[in-house]
């Protein structure tokens, strides 16, 4: 599948991930920064990479900064971002102060 | 953990995505925030609750205890901006712009998080526009990093390797409440303008609940024709600089023997009533709550005098030790003058009246009154009327003695208590068309329970400074 538009999900709050999905010409390519990096950098990138498998994303620029999610929320905030580069489920439209 | 105790208790289950959107709501709000307040300081502060509640009554009264206490410790900076939501499913949470320093801001923020009793269950984040980082970090000010929940390691790790399980992590929240307003309420040592402030606002919550049998309120005078709700509102206000002063002398009490404070705050007293009575055209008001609450707060004072956060039992061991004298050496002297409706009581019933209950540590308070405006329900009009009711059936009300000039009048009053709460309480339409019904019958019979009325401003009180109410 194509990557229809740059998609982004997930905040830099603590405990969170957010991951901004572009189109790439070379495969999945990852540029990920994590607190724990050394640990979990791996198993952050194969818990994505099993994401955009799953929606048969086989070209990708996957932009990571991690601020150390747990795997179910790893796995939740790439499907949004799967989703919404996918157009298959409507950026949100938040309230304006 | 017991049903009635459980800090997540009426509570609904959020899914991981809602938890998840409301992450990025939150962060847009800030990022929005950020925007219009360029040079000033961002603050999102939340609740840390492990698992799928995020939200109950009693996780709202820890949130308002929290929020309060760190208000308080912000007032240094102008506020720009202040947004409370308490009731997302998701989690109670406030958001604030100030006018100081983000680097100063954020150790305030640290400091509250690590020394405030509750302060390990807030998650306070703090940011700026002109800031580099997204949110300044902990160790960016050389402070260490968030201690887990259950053990002492560091929170991110414990959670990363899910070293505790759910049934644990929501045990130490529940412990967390009971250790601040269950087993012994602890109240933090606020300072003297908070305190002031409280004690103001429990005199008007008092004289605001509404429907009360027989007492004045904003819908009636009750059995009292001689005053109404202006005539307590203009006596609250009259006896402001006496809270104050009860309190400071309470701080500033040194000595062992704390008979000694009462005797200091004496004075002080018999200013506040001569206050009452001009205010009120020489209608007497509040003098039983004068009595109780001037002594409640120099012995909270007294209690707080080093800025630690005293327990209520504490604070109520020092107003035992303020009355120790009341009943033994006052009460029982012969006395002809001056003859007020506790030394009659006294002579007819031994009944030992308000000085009997200062002298016993106001025992009600913390067995009463408190518990059931920690467990009720409601509105907090709701919650003062279910409070009021439940000490009514529970204390020896000299003023409702005095007026229908039988004791046996209190068993009466437990009854009418019981059905009430029967019937649903203050939360249901049942009780409240009881409690009207109840009012025009204390009216007919010309029956007040301004004991217990004096009982419900302490809770109101204490329930302020711990952030129940």
């Amino acid at each position: 599948m194509e990557i229809k538009q740059t998609a982004m999900a997930g905040t830099l709050e603590s405990s969170d991930i957010q991951i901004v999905l572009s189109q790439g010409s070379n495969g999945i390519e990852f540029d990920l920064t994590s607190d724990v990096m050394k640990q979990f950098g791996d198993d952050i990138k194969q818990t994505i990479e099993d994401v955009l498998k799953a929606f048969k994303i086989d070209s990708a620029m996957v932009k990571v900064v991690d601020k150390g999610a747990l795997t179910p929320v790893i796995k939740a905030r790439a499907i949004t971002a799967c989703q919404r580069a996918l157009d298959m489920k409507d950026q949100p439209q938040w309230e304006v102060l | 953990m017991s049903l009635l105790e459980n800090v997540f208790a009426g509570g609904e289950t959020v899914t991981l995505d809602s938890v998840l959107e409301n992450r990025e709501w939150r962060s847009n709000l800030q990022k929005q925030l950020e925007e219009k307040h360029p040079h000033d300081t961002i603050l999102a502060i939340k609740l840390n609750i492990p698992g799928a509640i995020k939200n109950s009554p009693a996780l709202k009264q820890l949130f308002t205890a929290g929020w309060r206490i760190f208000m308080a410790r912000l007032s240094f900076w102008p506020v720009r901006y202040v947004k409370v939501l308490k009731d997302r499913v998701t989690g109670p949470e406030g958001f604030l712009v100030v006018a100081g320093p983000i680097t100063e801001v954020k150790k305030e923020a640290i400091r509250f998080e690590q020394h405030f009793f509750l302060g390990r269950l807030f998650d306070i984040d703090v940011m700026a526009k002109n800031q580099d980082d997204y949110q300044l970090s902990r160790q960016a000010l050389g402070f260490s990093p968030r201690t887990c929940l259950v053990c002492d390691e560091n929170a991110k790790l414990c959670a990363q390797t899910q070293k505790h399980d759910l049934e644990e992590l929501q045990t130490a929240v529940n412990d967390f409440y009971q250790e601040y307003f269950v087993k012994d309420p602890v109240i933090p040592a606020w300072d003297k303008k908070a305190v002031v402030n409280a004690a103001l606002f429990a005199f008007l919550a008092e004289a605001s609940t509404t429907p009360k049998p027989g007492l004045v309120d904003p819908a009636s005078v009750g059995s009292h024709n001689d005053m109404d709700i202006f005539s307590f509102i203009d006596s609250s206000i009259s006896l402001e600089g006496y809270f104050g002063s009860c309190f400071d002398a309470g701080r500033e009490f040194h000595g062992s023997d704390l008979k000694a404070l009462l005797l200091k705050i004496r004075p002080s007293g018999i200013r506040a009533e001569e206050a009452m009575f001009i205010a009120t055209d020489g209608v007497n008001t509040h003098k039983g709550a004068i009595f109780t609450v001037g002594i409640f707060l120099a012995a909270y004072g007294y209690a707080s005098r080093n800025y630690q956060d005293p327990s209520l039992s504490f604070v109520l061991d020092v107003v035992a030790q303020m009355g120790a004298d009341l009943v033994a050496k006052e009460l029982a002297q012969e006395s002809v003058h001056d003859m007020t409706a506790g030394k009659k009581q006294y002579e007819e019933y031994r009944f030992t009246g308000v000085r009997g209950e200062v002298a016993g540590g106001l025992v009600p308070l913390e067995k009463v009154g408190l518990p059931e405006l920690r467990r009720s329900s409601g509105d907090t009009n709701a919650r003062l009327l279910n409070a009021l009711m439940h000490l009514a059936a529970n204390i020896n009300d000299s003023t409702l003695i005095k007026r229908s000039k039988n004791p046996e009048i209190q068993k009466k009053m437990a009854e009418y208590s019981q059905k009430f709460f029967e019937l649903g309480g203050a939360d249901s339409d049942a009780g409240m068309a009881y409690l009207k019904e109840l009012d025009e019958a204390f009216i007919k019979e010309n029956l007040s329970i301004g004991g217990a009325a004096d009982y419900l401003i302490l809770t109101a009180l204490v329930g302020r400074l711990t952030g129940l109410i």
